[in-house]
């Protein structure tokens, strides 16, 4: 054989070899005796982790007497899309991950099972659930979504940068002044006056993933019927107020900050982390990357400043979503594993695990005691905020959010001004809705009921 | 077997032997195309059945500001895009083709972005075109200047783009250079007696000799333009969804949310149609220019 020969073989043979030694293996042999119950969520990673460790734990308990193997599929942020064309081909898994701002497309097409019959069989009760986490499941009055791993949005600050700005790190603002006030104190200019530190802006860019939440701020953006509406005067304002940071920070300087703090939400490069931005308006899971990528950070959680008149503080409360998609082949299986995982005992574990908190209102004795964010009891006292508020409940929602996203963008790159934004924004918006009434009517959709939708986003009151 | 049983064997097993090409032209091409067609005059939000609406879609398409916007964006770099990348195309093998040490190397180093991903494209270039750590930055510091907010600037993005298109010139630079080596030597020769210069000989005979092949590239830029997705999409989904401004927001990446996020694919249909006739109608004018035009041996 010549060298050549021997060359090619040992380069292809190596790796291919080494492929089937030390490859990639099944994570879990399934049982041909038994029925298999696919579930499909975004997680992956260490909430990936989490559930896997609870999926293995009813199979080999309650999936083992009762004839059940609940296969778990991780498909990360493309979830959306793919239940949208397995819903579609008609080949849905039994129990999906839903985001919370999908729910209402998937409910008024008839693609998800209502669950209020099963809830008592499955030893559910709404009553037992924190009501602004469980309204977040409901729609047209029907249930068809379980809260799963619920959050709330709050202010997280760094204590450290509070005291190198001569703040009291024990106070916290309050209102959206002194959210100014303080973020000016709080920003580090270099000597060619580019930004190096910022206390807080309001650029989508800057960790702020729910632009579309700041007029509620402001008051109320609702309508009567519950729509969101970005012309509103609260709606108004708060672009107006997006304005006024991108002005006094300067729109150059604040892009050029922007682009340098790179898109890294889960490592040391957040900005937050990296202590480049004093104030956030974020997640509980923050505390699971700060552990994870700077445990030394001297860091505090409350509730985000408002501007309303009346000095509430408003909150965003929501959830992952757990559904049944209507034409699953094992819709029984699906509900027995659905009953396990809601237990409160079991849930709290998922729930502690990624970060989150109960969606209980009376959380189990240990939740608190050694939660992986330190902060979580704030998190979980402002899920009952009388100001609480979470997706506005409409079909259209994921082009209004579009068409807002593009409003405050338009306002902080100074495109247009707040009020000239904001018109043509609600101007897409109304025609987005108009038209899906008239096709849902059409297709004899039952229109979403005033009450309904508005009580539903305002999940607190 | 009579004979004209013979020619019906024949044609079956034709048939037969063909069925892998036409059964899969047939169930994932023509059928989808068909089905589209048919889509493009329905409501269909994908989880529901479809209902017949007439032509409301194309009618609610040119009343739609973002159709106008996503469309705007494309033409505009399609008309920045196409003839830059083609002159630099072109120019890059007129270099390869002169004779040089090292020839085959640069060639091959043209050619490699071609086969890098464009995911990772993509991601490589958000972070080479970050305003304030990029490299393209860094190395303008060098020089004294101050680079722009290329990703972040409504005005600088489309720029940008344009820069990540030229970097991936390198499948045209392949068949520039094809087209370069097939002109006839003696033609370059006999210029050269008669005394014209590099400059002449260029736009007298090679240039001529090469419309063919411009031509061909240009229908296959005209193409690639009006379906370009995947670099926009991955650079501005997380943060702007399609850039400052809209300002990066393509035709395919409206087409895209269309379908999959506002749940309204009879409207992506109609915008499928609608771009198919676009193309059409681009690339019949690029063969009635190439026609007048063209050089013909």
């Amino acid at each position: 054989m010549s060298l050549r020969k021997i060359i090619i073989i040992t380069l292809l043979g190596v790796p291919a070899g080494a492929l089937l030694l030390f490859g990639p293996r099944r994570t879990a042999d399934v049982p041909c005796d038994r029925t298999i119950v696919r579930y499909w969520e975004s997680w992956a990673g260490v909430e990936g982790r989490a559930v896997q460790e609870l999926i293995d734990e009813f199979n080999r308990t309650v999936g083992a007497q009762r004839g059940v193997f609940v296969q778990y599929v991780s498909l990360g942020s493309m979830i959306h899309e793919r239940l949208l064309a397995a819903c579609a081909g008609g080949d849905p898994p039994d129990v999906a991950g839903l985001f919370a701002f999908a729910l209402p497309q998937y409910a008024e097409l008839g693609a998800l099972e209502p669950l209020d019959a099963d809830l008592p069989a499955l030893g559910i009760r709404p009553t037992e659930f924190v009501p602004a986490l469980w309204q977040i499941g409901v729609y047209h009055g029907r249930t068809y979504g379980l809260p799963s791993t619920p959050f709330t949005i709050a202010m997280y600050y760094n204590r450290r940068l509070f005291r190198a700005a001569g703040l009291d790190p024990d106070r916290p603002p309050t209102t959206f002044d002194e959210l100014r006030a303080f973020s000016e104190r709080l920003t580090r200019t270099a000597p060619d006056g580019s930004l190096q530190t910022v206390g807080f802006l309001p650029s989508p860019k800057v960790l702020n993933w729910w632009h579309w939440c700041w007029p509620f701020f402001f008051g109320d953006p609702l309508d009567e019927q519950g729509r969101y509406r970005i012309d509103s005067a609260a709606g108004v304002r708060a672009l107006e107020w997006v304005a006024s940071y991108r002005d006094r920070f300067g729109a150059e300087r604040t892009q050029v900050f922007e682009q340098g703090l790179g898109i890294v939400v889960e490592g040391a490069q957040n900005p937050f982390m990296a202590e480049r931005v004093a104030i956030i308006h974020q997640g509980p899971w923050m505390a699971n990357f700060i552990r994870r990528y700077t445990p030394d950070l001297d860091y505090a959680v409350a509730a985000f400043p408002s501007a309303r008149p009346d000095g509430s503080r408003p909150v965003l409360v929501c959830s992952d979503l757990l559904v049944l998609p209507r034409g699953a082949r094992h819709p029984r299986e699906a509900r027995l594993f659905l009953g396990w995982l809601m237990q409160q005992p079991v849930l709290e574990r998922l729930c502690k695990a990624h970060g989150k908190i109960s969606p209980f209102r009376t959380p189990g004795p240990d939740f608190f005691r050694d939660h992986p964010n330190p902060f979580i009891q704030i998190h979980h006292e402002l899920a009952a905020s009388p100001a609480a508020f979470g997706y506005p409940k409409m079909p259209t929602w994921p082009q209004i959010e579009h068409d807002v996203l593009t409003a405050v963008n338009n306002v902080w790159f100074g495109l247009g001004t707040p009020r000239d934004e904001a018109r043509a924004a609600q101007q897409r918006i109304d025609a987005a809705v108009a038209a899906y009434e008239r096709l849902a009517r059409m297709r004899c959709l039952a229109p979403v009921g005033a009450a309904d939708a508005k009580a539903s986003t305002r999940a607190g009151s | 077997m009579s004979r004209s049983g013979a020619q019906r064997n024949q044609w079956l097993l034709g048939l037969a032997w063909t069925s892998p090409w036409w059964l899969g032209f047939v169930l994932l091409t023509a059928g989808p195309l068909a089905l589209s067609l048919y889509l493009s005059f329905c409501d269909y939000p994908l989880l529901a059945r479809p209902v017949y609406i007439g032509a409301e879609n194309y009618a609610a398409l040119v009343q739609d500001p973002v159709w106008w916007k996503a469309l705007g964006n494309t033409v505009r770099f399609a008309v920045i895009s196409i003839p830059l990348c083609s002159a630099f195309a072109l120019g890059i093998a007129w270099l390869l083709q002169q004779p040089n040490r090292g020839g085959a190397i640069f060639q091959a180093l043209i050619f490699l972005p071609t086969i890098v991903p464009l995911i990772a494209t993509a991601m490589i270039w958000l972070w080479m075109l970050n305003g304030e750590l990029g490299l393209l930055n860094q190395v303008l510091r060098w020089f004294g200047l101050r680079g722009p907010n290329w990703l972040g600037d409504p005005v600088w993005a489309m720029r940008a783009l344009v820069l990540i298109a030229l970097w991936g010139v390198g499948n045209t630079v392949v068949i520039y250079l094809a087209g370069l080596n097939e002109v006839p030597r003696e033609l370059y020769e006999a210029a050269h007696l008669d005394g014209a210069g590099a400059a002449t000989t260029f736009l007298r005979i090679t240039l001529p000799i090469l419309t063919p092949v411009i031509l061909f590239n240009a229908v296959i830029a005209i193409i690639a333009t009006f379906q370009y997705f995947v670099i926009p999409f991955s650079i501005w989904r997380a943060t702007d969804r399609g850039g400052p401004g809209r300002s990066a927001y393509f035709y395919t990446s409206y087409l895209y949310d269309n379908a999959f996020l506002y749940l309204k694919m009879g409207y992506a249909s109609a915008m499928a149609w609608v771009q198919l006739l676009i193309i059409l109608a681009l690339t019949g004018l690029v063969f009635l220019v190439g026609r007048r035009v063209g050089y013909r041996p």
